[in-house]
């Protein structure tokens, strides 16, 4: 690890005047202590946040509020989010091991990077570390690589499982930024496809820091299902993830979510399959053909092609699984 | 601290491991943990290729970082005599002579080590060395490289391959395994300290102090006993602790370099690199049977890697010639050197991997004869006579296990027709393999120190990798004195202790436990002799006689305090030891551990996700001392078989000559999400030739088979063959 400052801003705009390229903030720091032990990550200074930014759920009649500092194992067992919002905990508890979810801040989870192999690996070709170094996983070890959304440049997954829930509730990020005005990213915007600049995971403006992650009211906590295939049943990341959820007229779909992780460099939102899903009968048939609709949005790589079918289990199980939760 | 040292009344769990308040609090030491007066630390530099040559080393950067001490490298380095030239170097049989050759074998092979006032400096110093290399051209591609190496004969034939050519019954089928890592919890450690000129301390983690002093005796040209080991708690093993590696050697050379105590533990990235791991494997296997289901012949190929600088032999046929009669044999093998750092024995090394190969052919076999593979198996065991060498079994309880196995899964329950049973999306299967392991044992010693106060401590050489041996010597001492447990302590795993052979393969207990016995014998036979002063009777008596308590000898009814007995005989400390080997009962039997697997298990039709949800164990360790001890090495092993079959995988890049991720998020090994409790059972007779205690090993047969149980019950649940492992959810899906 190469050395450091460490210090602890007292307010948030004293943190954000703080901060440049070479500053980074450190909230639970379970991913940047990582990056910074492999040399992905360099600071020559650390802003401690913790102290600083709220770590308190609040509810009200249009959403709630999670404050960025909330911790990942705190949202998940927190009242308001598991009656209201319980997509999201059942999201927290698929992610990573009790310890890193006592650890890890919610803000700090939307800004996780990449666990692809040769991103971590500073001997290997990695664009998104090393922009034009080339991608070693496109026609590498790419079993768990993306299948949708993906560039020549990097075919990267976001490791998150919070966020894939929160994509699907369009939650929005609320972020301060140099000119310490509040802002709020929808979620859909905040993380980015690679393009040609994989270096960039999302668009958070540079040096602004998340305060909090707002969600909005909604009917999606009585028929909802989290579904994670994974290679071991806990602390593994996801070979594909799904978030599903519908809201119900009887046996007909009023509304309908249905987000996916693995499958691409930030969470992926299926909208053609929940369009197709708004108005139909919830019936496994019906589900089957969303499934079609999701997979033949899917190009897998060399290595990945299980993913196909994969996903379209995961799919119709998760969908059924609403009808039952 | 002693390994028993801080240990409050444990009477409440009087099965509990001696050793475990010390663990759990912290107070116990692993090798790492210990701080020697002004210690410095040691970070080892990793090569960037796989193959080639260093041209030149760049260490300006770092010897600036504060606090840097020294560096060596191939060209700087003090004299070590086992190393002096060439030919010392080939005779010294250490594998990679560190720091003493400028020739690349494998991505990651230590070229530097940097050595500085605190860890985080030598950290950050080493980050900042590099080097310029002239590349070759590396072989890392298993796959590709098998096919061109022949295979040749281990072992001797049986019968012929012509002679079954024409049985109505026959399977051929390839299984391949990837490379699979140890990866203990406590990362390998040493702390070097040259205390003068030739004498030599290290706080060192490995399974085999012993082993680690014979081979710096000899590559420092100093005596044995000039060398001291400490490896007093050491945090799992696997095999991994073995062999003296590398890095330990350089953390040796280091403190001589810098006349300081050096300490270096490795980074977990390491730990994939530098201490051995399973190689990765491919097996062929032809076996036939007549139309009642005995076996007419077998014929089985195994390949696996090595490292070009090393040759390593895992053994993978061994078992194909040990569990079943097979009139007609053919057992080949061959390794294949690739630019990796060099594989060595991991739990059940060769026949956790044969075994997943001829149990799951086996298991092919009974569905083409349609015989239930149980019948299959009892019906052609091997279980009276060795086949390897025609000595009878001292003891052979595996059909036994077999049965009892299927008894407790309710193998009644089991479909003979695969992808009959379902729940919902679940498809369920049954599945069953056995695994049989050489039940070892070797010469150990032990002693024993007594006090006034009639507490005894047992000592000896060997370690404790988390296996319970110290518990078990405390058990044994207990049995044969008298003495009650709380009166009893253990020290263990120091070179200065009575030496004994390393703990591995499943010897250790079978080893230390005659030498418990015998120094128990020794230590009555000498208070036999002191009481005897005090009355005659004792002057005949035999240890097998003499019945010691918590407060004095007594024989026929003739008791003497052991405070009497220090008084009158002005008594210090009463010290006896003893040791213990093999010896003619090697030349009459064989000897083995078995173990029978049974699982049942979910497969998800849509997701191709396994689920075991229940797994049985049927274990023949002999005699067992302590069940508690003994069952969690049985379901520890068994969940290494959950990881083996479902999981666990290292991939290497051969474009890079590199392996692809080195942490423990990315290479599974189950955890207990995975696995359900395991039942654990055990035959539970003693194998009255082995030993005085009837005891044998059973570290490996826990995990030897089980894969292949895991393998076969996926069959029977789906109809899907995977030889291929791990069975991750994509194979499923695919298949």
């Amino acid at each position: 690890m190469r050395p450091f400052t460490l210090s602890k801003p007292s307010t948030i705009s004293q943190a954000v005047s703080g901060k440049n390229e070479a500053v980074r903030y450190i909230a639970g720091g379970t991913n940047l202590l990582d990056l910074m032990k492999k040399h992905i990550s360099e600071p020559d200074a650390l802003l401690d946040v913790t102290t600083l930014l709220s770590d308190t759920v609040q509810s009200a009649p249009k959403g709630i509020r999670i404050g960025a500092m909330v911790r990942n194992s705190v949202a998940a067992s927190n009242s308001d989010i598991r009656s209201g919002f319980p997509l999201v905990a059942k999201a927290i508890l698929a992610g990573a091991s009790p310890q890193i979810r006592n650890m890890a801040s919610m803000g700090g989870n939307l800004l996780q990077r990449t666990r692809c192999p040769y991103f971590y690996d500073i001997t290997m070709p990695c664009n998104k570390r090393k922009p034009g170094s080339g991608c070693g996983a496109k026609d590498g070890e790419n079993r768990m690589s993306a299948v949708v959304g993906y560039s020549e440049h990097c075919v990267a997954v976001h490791p998150s499982d919070l966020c894939i829930a929160l994509a699907a509730l369009d939650a929005s990020v609320i972020v301060t930024g140099k000119d310490q005005k509040a802002i709020a990213i929808p979620f859909k915007d905040f993380h980015r496809l690679p393009g040609s600049t994989p270096e960039k995971d999302n668009n958070l403006p540079e040096n602004a820091i998340i305060t909090s992650i707002d969600i909005p009211a909604n009917a999606f906590n009585k028929n909802y299902a989290y579904l994670k295939v994974r290679d071991r049943d806990s602390y593994a990341f996801a070979l594909v993830s799904v978030a599903a959820a519908l809201q119900l007229d009887g046996l007909r779909i009023r509304e309908a979510r249905l987000a996916s992780g693995g499958v691409a460099h930030k969470p992926w939102r299926w909208y053609e399959a929940e369009q197709f899903l708004k108005g139909k009968e919830a019936t496994q048939a019906t589900f089957s053909q969303a499934a079609d609709i999701v997979i033949k949005e899917i190009k897998p790589l060399s290595n990945n092609g299980f993913k196909l079918p994969m996903l379209k289990g995961a799919i119709e199980v998760a969908l059924q699984n609403c009808l039952t939760a | 601290m002693g390994f028993f040292d801080n240990q409050p009344d444990i009477q409440h769990i009087p099965e509990g491991r001696i050793e475990g308040i010390a663990k759990v609090t912290g107070s116990g030491k692993y090798a790492a943990e210990y701080k020697v007066n002004n210690q410095c630390y040691g970070v080892l530099v990793g090569s960037s290729v796989a193959a080639g040559t260093i041209k030149s080393i760049s260490l300006d950067d770092a010897k600036q970082v504060a606090g840097v001490i020294d560096i060596l490298t191939h060209q700087h380095k003090p004299f070590v005599p086992g190393f002096a030239d060439e030919a010392k170097i080939k005779e010294a049989h250490f594998g990679l002579p560190i720091f003493y050759t400028d020739k690349i074998y494998f991505k990651g092979q230590p070229i530097a080590m940097v050595i500085a006032e605190t860890l985080e400096e030598a950290t950050y110093a080493a980050s900042l060395v590099s080097a310029d290399y002239t590349i070759d051209k590396a072989n890392v591609d298993f796959d590709k490289s098998h096919p061109g190496i022949a295979a040749s004969n281990t072992g001797k034939e049986r019968g012929s391959l012509d002679s079954w050519s024409n049985v109505p019954y026959v399977t051929e089928a390839e299984y391949t395994i990837q490379n699979e890592v140890h990866n203990p919890m406590e990362m390998h450690a040493t702390i070097a300290q040259w205390t003068s000129d030739d004498k030599l301390k290290l706080y060192d983690k490995n399974q085999g102090v012993n082993n680690v002093q014979r081979t710096f005796a000899k590559l420092w040209n100093i005596p044995t006993g000039n060398i001291e080991v400490i490896s007093e708690f050491v945090g799992g093993g696997f095999g991994s602790g073995l062999r003296v590696w590398p890095h330990t050697f350089a953390t040796i050379m280091a403190a001589r370099q810098v006349k300081r105590p050096v300490k270096l533990m490795l980074t977990r990235p390491q730990m994939f690199l530098l201490v051995g791991y399973r190689p990765a494997s491919w097996q062929k296997i032809k076996i036939g049977a007549d139309s009642n289901g005995q076996f007419a012949g077998i014929w089985h190929i195994a390949k696996h890697s090595t490292s070009v600088y090393e040759n390593f032999e895992d053994g993978i046929t061994r078992i194909t010639r040990m569990v079943y009669k097979f009139s007609n044999l053919k057992t080949e093998s061959a390794i294949v050197p690739l630019n990796l750092s060099a594989p060595t024995w991991m739990r059940g090394p060769g026949d956790c991997t044969g075994a997943f190969a001829v149990e799951c052919a086996i298991d092919e076999l009974s569905y083409q004869l349609k015989q239930d593979p149980v019948e299959l198996r009892l019906k052609n065991l091997a279980i009276e006579k060795d086949p390897e060498n025609g000595k009878t079994w001292s003891t052979n309880f595996l059909n036994e296990g077999i049965q009892k196995g299927a008894t407790m899964i309710n193998w009644k329950n089991r479909q003979p027709v695969p992808g009959q049973e379902t729940d919902g999306d679940w498809k369920i299967g049954y599945g069953m393999a056995v695994g049989m392991w050489g039940a070892g044992r070797g010469k150990a010693g032990a002693s024993i120190k007594m006090q006034r106060d009639g507490t005894i401590t047992v000592r000896t050489a060997m370690t404790d990798i988390g296996t319970g041996t110290g518990t078990a010597m405390q058990n044994i001492a207990h049995d044969f004195t008298g003495i009650s447990k709380n009166n009893i302590k253990v020290e263990l795993g120091n070179s200065n202790l009575p030496p004994a052979p390393s703990q591995g393969g499943s010897t250790g207990l079978s080893s230390i436990s005659g030498a418990v016995v015998a120094t128990c014998e020794a230590l009555k036979q000498k208070l036999a002799g002191y009481a005897s002063l005090q009355n005659d009777v004792y002057k005949d008596a035999l240890a097998k006689d003499i019945l010691l308590s918590d407060t004095g000898i007594s024989y026929k009814a003739n008791f003497i305090s052991y405070a009497s007995l220090w008084e009158k005989n002005n008594l210090d400390l009463v010290e006896a030891e003893a040791s213990s080997g093999p010896g003619e009962e090697r030349q009459k039997f064989s000897f083995c551990s078995s173990a029978a697997h049974f699982c049942r298990v979910r497969v998800h039709s849509k997701t191709g996700k396994v689920k075991i949800d229940k797994m049985v164990c049927v274990v023949d360790g002999g005699k067992i001392v302590n069940e508690k001890a003994a069952a969690n090495q049985v379901s520890g092993a068994a969940a290494g078989g959950i990881g083996m079959a479902l999981m666990e995988e290292q991939p290497v890049d051969t474009r890079y000559g590199s392996l692809v991720g080195n942490d423990l998020a990315g290479y599974h090994f189950a955890v207990n999400a995975d696995s359900p409790i395991v039942e654990v059972a055990f035959i539970n007779k003693p194998d009255v030739n082995i030993n005085p205690t009837g005891s044998k090993g059973l570290g490996e047969v826990g995990i030897i088979g089980s894969a292949a149980a895991i393998a076969n019950a996926i069959y029977n649940a789906t109809g899907k063959r995977l030889r291929n492992l791990p069975i991750t959810p994509d194979k499923i899906l695919q298949a």
